[in-house]
């Protein structure tokens, strides 16, 4: 299956994902949180909706480990950051959408190279040998959530 | 040389000396995919470990640092709830203290097990003891009650705090006094807490840390204080704060477990 340009387009300009950063927490002490670091949590978009994924499985392109994408387009959102991202093997593509702030904003420029790792949670995007993205399945939705209770 | 050599080793060993982790610890730091997928696969065999167990409360360890030197294994201690998916299933939540980017301050927070184990871990390895079934249902009864859930809650936070001061707390220190909280409706203050813990045995780990080192703590780190330890027990280098070894050793010995053993979920 090819996921072609025109498709994906299509979708991008409908997308309103919904989906919560989760912290990467760089911990340095004993018993405690030093540093967030947030890796976004990134939703695929998928035809005319918007898709924290609880109903769209993620794209063949987004799905093999080792496969390497380009990034061909970076666009701001109402929420966020929507990327485009092509295969570079056959122009496969697919688009994901980065509530927040954005994936680590420098490393994911047109152009850059963006490597697929997948685990049983979903997908994670790494790029110069840094997580930039994960893409939760629903295995993975179910181990995120990040609430703070107190001041 | 001389001086600042033990200094710095005394930072270190605190884990806070290297300048990029005191105090400014909020800035984004550069995570690789590979931690991304361990951590991740951890969550998932932590979850998996969980609801195969049977068990609605557990306490859950992960190991953030290295503390071999003073033969504790594991850093940091929640408390994890069995709660529906939303998807048909059934998954976990932790409640845990956390401190605030090296500041002296400290919040708690709910978070999936993903989240939890997503902290720049020193050993991908989880560790979780089940109290016994009606420990496990004071727990859960707190844990869905937002005030008495954050009412141990204090903010000052030391990573060293004293176990039986009211000072500072740490990450555990919290667990452990809320424990108490949930299984004694009379305890209302930390005090209280820290007496019913006293009572059921619970004993502290001692660190032997020397004045260099202590001071080497102070200086580096906003979230290092000694100042909250009794002086004679302070200035003969014994540190006595909670650390998880301790609190999963007390629960055995006295008892509280059932005969339940320490469970350990690996990659």
């Amino acid at each position: 299956m090819k996921n072609r340009l025109s498709a994906y387009l299509a979708a991008v300009c409908i997308t309103v994902a919904g989906s919560a950063a989760f912290n990467a927490q760089a911990q340095s002490e004993a018993s405690a949180l030093s540093a967030m670091s947030a890796l976004p949590v990134a939703s695929v978009v998928v035809g005319a909706s918007a898709v924290a994924g609880s109903v769209v499985a993620v794209p063949v392109v987004l799905s093999t480990a080792g496969t390497v994408l380009v990034v061909k387009a970076v666009e701001s959102t109402a929420r966020g950051t929507l990327y485009v991202l092509e295969r570079a093997s056959d122009g496969a593509r697919a688009s994901i959408e980065v509530v927040g702030r954005g994936a680590a904003g420098v490393s994911m420029v047109v152009g850059s190279s963006v490597v697929v790792s997948v685990v049983g949670a979903g997908v994670v995007l790494s790029a110069a040998g840094e997580a930039i993205a994960f893409i939760p399945n629903a295995l993975g939705r179910a181990l995120l959530h990040n609430e703070r209770l107190t001041q | 040389m001389k001086i600042f050599l033990p200094l710095f080793l005394a930072a270190a060993i605190l884990g806070a000396a290297p300048a990029a982790q005191a105090g400014r610890s909020c800035e984004a730091r550069k995570t690789t995919p590979q931690a991304v997928e361990r951590a991740m696969t951890l969550a998932e065999k932590t979850l998996a470990s969980l609801n195969a167990s049977g068990e609605k409360v557990v306490l859950l360890a992960r190991a953030g640092q290295d503390l071999s030197k003073y033969g504790v294994r594991y850093s940091h201690l929640g408390l994890a709830y069995q709660l529906p998916d939303g998807q048909g299933g059934m998954t976990w939540r932790v409640v845990h203290k956390l401190n605030s980017c090296g500041t002296s301050d400290s919040a708690v927070y709910r978070q999936g097990l993903g989240d939890f184990f997503l902290d720049d871990l020193w050993r991908f390895e989880a560790a979780w003891v089940a109290p016994s079934p009606e420990a496990q249902a004071q727990l859960l009864a707190l844990l869905q009650d937002p005030a008495r859930l954050t009412a141990m809650h204090h903010k000052p936070y030391s990573i060293v705090s004293y176990a039986w001061g009211r000072k500072y707390q740490q990450s555990n220190q919290w667990a452990i006094e809320t424990m108490a909280a949930a299984a004694e409706p009379g305890v209302a203050t930390r005090d209280q807490a820290q007496a019913w813990l006293q009572f059921k045995g619970y004993e502290p780990t001692t660190l032997k840390l020397g004045p260099l080192t202590r001071l080497g703590g102070r200086m580096t780190a906003a979230n290092v204080a000694f100042d909250d330890h009794p002086n004679d027990k302070r200035f003969s280098d014994r540190i006595e704060t909670v650390t998880v070894d301790s609190v999963f050793a007390w629960l055995q010995r006295a008892r509280m477990t059932d005969g339940r053993p320490m469970m350990v979920v690996r990659l």
